[in-house]
């Protein structure tokens, strides 16, 4: 006879009393995920999050009340959480979970772990520690009106890792320095301008005229003699943008006649750049403050969301300069400032700077409130996605603690129903990629890049933490030495990092062993030397796509993957064209779609 | 507080702008403009109630008033977050004030003990112009923001007697003796002359008997407010809504842009750039049914029996679930499991019965599966109701139409629609 406590049948009940969970992130989902939790029963919770509470969180993240903004997320949320039920354990942590304390040990305390994240290198590196701990995971994510949520469990389902997903979008130099063709260009010029004056300058985010642009070039002989001329050329090479401002004591008015006046009139002596495009027009700052408008009508409505006059953004131009070299000036010799959106100088001054860019080269101007989203890459988000995703997340869950494994799906919410008039679409879990370079039973990766080019370092924190998701890598070359080249001890190796690789013997067909101890993964890196990377290419993982624009939608491959592969557990397929209506892209989607799509996410 | 401006006037303030952010870059300025103008009632604050209320209260609606006649057991603590472990026997409604007002002090939270059933049909038209005009469109008068005046319009409107303690905002008690009136005939014939249709308020019933969301129904369909009704038990939940017969919204479209007929190289014939990311809105309109056609929908023609196959069975487990709740005044009750099961079983026997339907068409599986409210599934439930809600308040956004069924088990959340085409 089932005998029920609630709704749940008593040894559900009574396992959700005992074991000990963790939630990784306080946040849009988060503070849903403890409430459920609490309120379903689990008696053992541990939450972290690195943190703290700001009021943009408040339309959402309801554990927290105007009167803790600047405290720790996850203390808070215990707090709250625990009002709905005294007699629960919560413990909080204010940190981060890629933390060394948190080891393969203390993930092995829990019977589920469950993710509350924004960000991939946390997902990437939870992963890692769950197949090393061999718990399961509940993945999920949410933008906007969309959410996913999905369960990892070693050996039986894919891991986070499995598919590719796309990487970040990155523009190529000379579209940024050359030909902005949309506002997006010129905001991520502008924040390179920042680092380049305030903050931490970039060798990679250059904002000068770029002479070497292939695109310049009458003919190709043209672009090498461009490239040497410049190097003569001091004014633009030689001396470094934040060298050339402090001469100048940040005057705002050189600041701005040497960006929107020297450097766009340097541009149009490259002609051929304008051949079929519209050319930008420089900007003269006594000519346009000669020219200002006489009245300053009052402004009406939200301040963020106008769009101001040229001379408008003149103005905040120069008193953000002023301001943050003050701010400069104030934390002393050598400091450099580290761009915030949330610093509101910092968002003046590329709010400022960007739109002057566009207003050269003839693009629509746009409000500091758009400019923000942009710059500051922020996701929209609300209550009722979070909501539903959390309640997902625990329903998840209980099937786990029934032993249930199979029954567990992935969930995609939609904006609106697809054709089969579905919100929800549950699909059947995958099995884990062989190939997979984590969880497979002896990860194996070829990485082609060019061995008199990359240097250690590259390979340490592009390769290896930012492409591969370690925190910590060791590497030892594979020469039957054991060579170590890299070390996670602090300062071991720091010799090694300036070097490049082929210094070490490190040529066409060499192998590296990369380890990172704390989540237990040791990854075997095939080098594949090549000179012919695309511009501004470092490296390439064999095997992989490079992000470009997306797959064509008809291609005979995706509509037999569509037919054949449907993973949706309800009756099977009626029709030929896909079947997940990916309210997303409008189109009927293959998983490959939906990965693309629903990426945000993740 | 009545905010007698044009709506075109700016009515967030800075304050809203930072705490909303997140949501006005999704939805957009107006909308959210729309729903600072709106009020709505929730009666029943369960678990289900619980969730649509923060739902609600987090998106920044003018006024939220929570409605429940039930004391609060020892069984809520665990159903709902708005209720302190130490309010037993309190009203439901009352206990959850302090939880939900706090949620977002820029909504007005008020909280009614009373029955829905005992209200008097014009009880749920207090929710409407009359005299809360959150959104009327009049030509602006010269008629200042102050408290003054809002009491004169009421004085004017001489129903006075008819407003509870319960609905003046808790902040603004008058201090005038408004009875007398002032008389401002050209005022009220500029308010009675608009159509009350302009006002957005809305009414949500969760947990509430068939003949009780019918009657509900019937009259707010009368006067132009939208209605939604819901409820989880167990493992299922579902959402029902009667936006009305014609409901206007707005969907944001990509804006579609044409290249030029003629392509010369010449820079001249270069136009500026434009951003591909524009959007266009692109004005609609839908129809609803009533709950009662909703529900009487007639399964004996051979259009009906051929569209079973593509019917979620979820629609015919309602029926036997509020069934259950006419005749046992209750929800199953784990308490009374054995009783309760074989009730379920003889109900859904019958159901399909009157229904002339087979009785396989819903298996016994359910019956274990549909007691009592669980959160998980209230969270869902009332993630998806909460955003329709706030979707019809701001006119944007295709409405899910008419119903959503979730089904916790399977994971499967379907919208369909029930009613005469």
């Amino acid at each position: 006879m089932v005998q029920l406590v609630g709704s749940l049948r008593r040894e559900l009940a009574e396992s959700l009393s005992t074991c000990k969970v963790l939630v990784v992130g306080a946040g849009g989902i988060g503070c849903e995920l403890l409430k459920n939790l609490v309120l379903t029963g689990f008696k053992n919770i541990e939450v972290i999050d690195l943190d703290t509470i700001d009021v943009s969180n408040l339309n959402r993240q309801f554990l927290f009340q105007k009167k803790h903004v600047g405290k720790s997320k996850a203390q808070v949320a215990k707090e709250s959480a625990l009002q709905f039920c005294p007699s629960a354990n919560i413990t909080a942590y204010h940190d981060s979970i890629m933390n060394p304390d948190y080891n393969v040990e203390f993930f092995r305390k829990f019977m589920l772990v469950m993710n509350a994240l924004d960000n991939r290198a946390a997902r990437n590196h939870v992963n890692r520690m769950c197949l090393a701990a061999d718990i399961p995971l509940i993945e999920s994510g949410t933008a906007g009106y969309l959410g996913q949520v999905t369960v990892i469990k070693k050996g039986m389902t894919e891991c986070y890792e499995c598919q590719p997903k796309p990487t970040q979008k990155t523009f190529p130099g000379c579209t940024i320095r050359n030909t902005p063709s949309e506002p997006i260009h010129c905001i991520v010029w502008a924040k390179y301008l920042f680092n380049q004056l305030f903050g931490e300058e970039d060798a990679d985010q250059e904002v000068s005229p770029d002479t070497a642009d292939p695109e310049a070039a009458w003919n190709p002989e043209d672009t090498a003699a461009r490239a040497t001329a410049s190097e003569k050329d001091g004014d633009i090479k030689r001396v470094s943008t934040k060298e050339w401002a402090r001469s100048t004591g940040y005057d705002s008015v050189k600041l701005f006649n040497k960006l929107f006046k020297d450097d766009i009139m340097y541009l149009l002596t490259m002609d051929k750049l304008w051949k079929k495009r519209k050319a930008p027009i420089p900007l003269d700052w006594q000519q346009l403050e000669n020219m200002r408008p006489q009245e300053e009508s009052p402004a009406s409505g939200l301040k963020d969301q106008q769009v101001l006059g040229v001379w408008g953004y003149c103005q905040l131009f120069q008193h953000s300069v002023e301001t943050l070299r003050l701010q400069l000036q104030e934390k002393g010799e050598g400091s450099e400032l580290v761009w915030d959106k949330d610093d509101p100088p910092a968002m003046d001054f590329v709010t400022a700077a960007a739109n002057l860019r566009m207003h050269i080269f003839s693009m629509n101007m746009k409000s500091r409130f758009d400019v923000k989203s942009m710059a500051g890459n922020i996701i929209p988000a609300i209550a009722t996605t979070n909501a539903v995703i959390a309640g997902l997340i625990v329903l998840e869950g209980l099937k786990i603690l029934s032993g249930e494994l199979e029954s567990c799906r992935t969930i995609f919410l939609n904006k609106c129903p697809n054709l089969r008039k579905k919100l929800l679409v549950p699909c059947i879990l995958d099995p884990p990629s062989a190939n997979c370079y984590v969880c497979a039973s002896k990860p194996e990766v070829t990485v082609k890049l060019n061995v008199q080019k990359t240097t250690v370092l590259s390979l340490q924190d592009r390769i290896l933490k930012e492409r591969f998701g370690m925190v910590a890598p060791d590497v030892q070359i594979e020469d039957g030495k054991g060579t170590i080249l890299i070390s996670s001890e602090e300062g071991e190796t720091e010799a090694n990092n300036n070097k490049f690789l082929g210094d070490f013997g490190i040529r066409n067909g060499s192998r590296l062993q990369a380890d990172d101890f704390l989540q237990d993964y040791t990854l075997l890196i095939n080098v594949l030397h090549t000179e012919e990377l695309e511009r501004d290419v470092e490296f390439e993982v064999v095997g992989e796509a490079p992000d470009k624009a997306p797959p064509p939608q008809n291609n005979q491959e995706e509509v037999n993957s569509i037919t054949n592969g449907n993973k949706d557990s309800a009756q099977p397929s009626t029709s030929s064209k896909g079947e997940h209506h990916c309210s997303f892209c409008l189109h009927g989607c293959t998983k490959a779609c939906r990965i693309k799509c629903f990426s945000i996410l993740f | 507080m009545i905010d007698m401006i044009e709506k075109e006037d700016p009515v967030i303030s800075e304050e809203e702008a930072a705490q909303y952010d997140r949501q006005i870059r999704l939805w957009g300025l107006d909308a959210q403009k729309r729903l600072r103008g709106s009020r709505v009632l929730l009666a029943g604050v369960g678990g289900l109630g619980a969730e649509v209320a923060k739902n609600l209260i987090l998106a920044g609606v003018k006024g939220l008033t929570l409605l429940d006649h039930e004391q609060v057991s020892e069984d809520s603590c665990r159903a709902q977050f708005l209720v302190p472990v130490t309010a037993q026997g309190q009203n439901r409604a009352q206990a959850s004030l302090e939880r939900a007002q706090n949620l977002n002090p820029m909504v007005e939270v008020h909280a009614d003990p009373g029955r829905i059933e005992d209200k008097p049909d014009d009880f749920f038209l207090q929710f409407d112009a009359s005299w809360t005009p959150s959104e009327i469109c009049i030509k602006k008068v010269a008629f200042s923001r102050q408290h003054r005046s809002y009491l004169r319009v009421l004085g004017v409107l001489g129903q006075l007697d008819k407003l509870g303690p319960t609905h003046q905002s808790q902040r603004h008690q008058p201090t005038h003796d408004f009875t007398r009136g002032h008389g401002v005939p050209g005022l009220v014939s500029a308010l009675f002359g608009h159509d009350l249709g302009k006002v957005k308020c809305e009414v949500c019933l969760t947990g509430c008997s068939r003949d009780l969301m019918v009657r509900v129904d019937q009259l707010c369909s009368k006067h132009n407010i939208k209605v939604f009704c819901g409820d989880v038990h167990g493992y299922y939940g579902y959402m029902f809504c009667n936006l009305g017969p014609e409901h206007n919204y707005v969907e944001e479209k990509p804006k579609v842009v044409k290249p030029p007929a003629d392509s010369n190289d010449g820079p001249e014939a270069k136009k500026a750039k434009i951003d591909p990311n524009e959007t266009t809105m692109v004005k609609k309109t839908t129809s609803f049914c009533t709950l009662k056609e909703a529900l009487e929908v007639d399964w004996t023609s051979e259009k009906a029996k051929a569209g079973l196959k593509r019917t979620p069975v979820d629609y015919f487990l309602l029926h036997v679930l509020l069934k259950f709740h006419t005749d046992k005044g209750r929800d199953p009750d784990p308490k009374s499991f054995p009783e309760d099961s074989q009730l379920l079983r003889q109900i859904r026997d019958d159901v399909l019965e009157a229904l002339a339907l087979s009785a396989d068409l819903l298996n016994d599986d359910f019956i274990s599966y549909c007691f009592s409210e669980m959160s998980p599934v209230c969270a869902v439930v009332g993630g998806v109701l909460g955003q329709e809600v706030v979707k019809a308040l701001s006119q944007r956004d295709p409405p899910h139409r008419n119903f959503f069924f979730f089904d916790a088990r399977k994971g499967n959340g379907v919208v369909d629609y029930f009613g005469p085409n």
